[in-house]
């Protein structure tokens, strides 16, 4: 895999709502027998059978294949550090089954980000989906929900 | 034959260890602490315990629809994630049909704590091949 860490930096929009519309790099992507083996261990369950890749895999895979890491991801949305992103949501489709060895052609975007309010915390809600195809079959798409923490 | 109202065989995770997502961090290149430096948690008030990636809940659920109706059988997952789990905690993954179309189930699922709380909650479709 191939991730190029200035792809973030250098299209930095001047406020984060701009961020909306902001389309990652793009490029490929295969899932490799040995991490499908690692990532199916991580998760607990049995390896699966004739190439086929744990479901878990959507989530690093579409990044990793549109360009961007999570790291790269964080700094686009200005985090204040790491740990100052949260989880709100997956929707995760699976149009035919993750393989391994077979180079999905990812590409995507940031689809919203939203800043939300509560008592006593702030915070941007970032969504992003990416799609994967396998030549010109979609494949998977994911669209991801991400809340990041700023300070009052 | 598969009928809305079916309980999905649970799937469980006798205890979520540190090590795997420790793994997993290095293979999601993944820089937050949170998920393999226990002085990152401290100050969180979680008492130096680690938080379980997303991805890997996602994979609990996987495991318990692969379990149940086959290795290819996922179409889709949405999940919400309203609580973190946490390394040393014991999970189980849970379901129930809530509609049938065809070939295909959707199911309500989730992730389960001992007390019953529930960390992960959502839906999934599936791709009934033991019907």
């Amino acid at each position: 895999m191939a991730i190029d860490p200035s792809h973030a930096a250098t299209v930095a929009p001047v406020s984060i709502e701009e961020l909306a519309g902001h389309r990652f790099t793009g490029g490929q992507r295969t899932i490799e027998h040995w991490e499908n083996f690692l990532l199916t261990e991580v998760c607990g369950g049995p390896q699966l059978s004739d190439g086929l890749a744990h479901p878990a895999h959507l989530f690093h895979v579409p990044l990793d294949g549109a360009g961007v890491s999570i790291a790269d991801l964080f700094s686009l949305a200005e985090a204040e550090g790491p740990d100052r992103v949260g989880l709100e949501s997956y929707d995760w489709e699976y149009f035919a089954p993750l393989r391994e060895d077979v180079a999905y052609t990812c590409s995507g975007e940031v689809v919203a980000v939203t800043p939300r309010r509560a008592e006593e915390s702030a915070w941007d809600e970032l969504v992003f989906a990416i799609e994967l195809h396998d030549g010109d079959r979609l494949a998977a798409r994911v669209t991801n929900t991400w809340q990041i923490w700023r300070s009052a | 034959m598969t009928a809305v109202g079916d309980e999905i065989p649970e799937w469980v995770m006798a205890e979520v260890e540190p090590l795997r997502m420790q793994t997993m961090a290095a293979l999601l290149r993944d820089p937050n602490p949170v998920h393999w430096d226990r002085a990152s948690t401290h100050s969180r008030g979680l008492d130096g315990r680690l938080i379980n990636q997303g991805p890997i809940n996602v994979g609990y659920v996987a495991n318990m629809l692969m379990a149940w109706q086959g290795e290819t059988c996922v179409r889709r997952l949405r999940l919400r994630f309203p609580d973190r789990v946490l390394d040393g905690e014991r999970i189980v993954a849970g379901g129930v049909v809530t509609g049938i179309d065809g070939e295909t189930a959707v199911c309500d699922v989730w992730l389960e704590r001992p007390d019953r709380s529930r960390p992960v909650v959502g839906e999934a479709t599936v791709l009934l091949s033991r019907s």
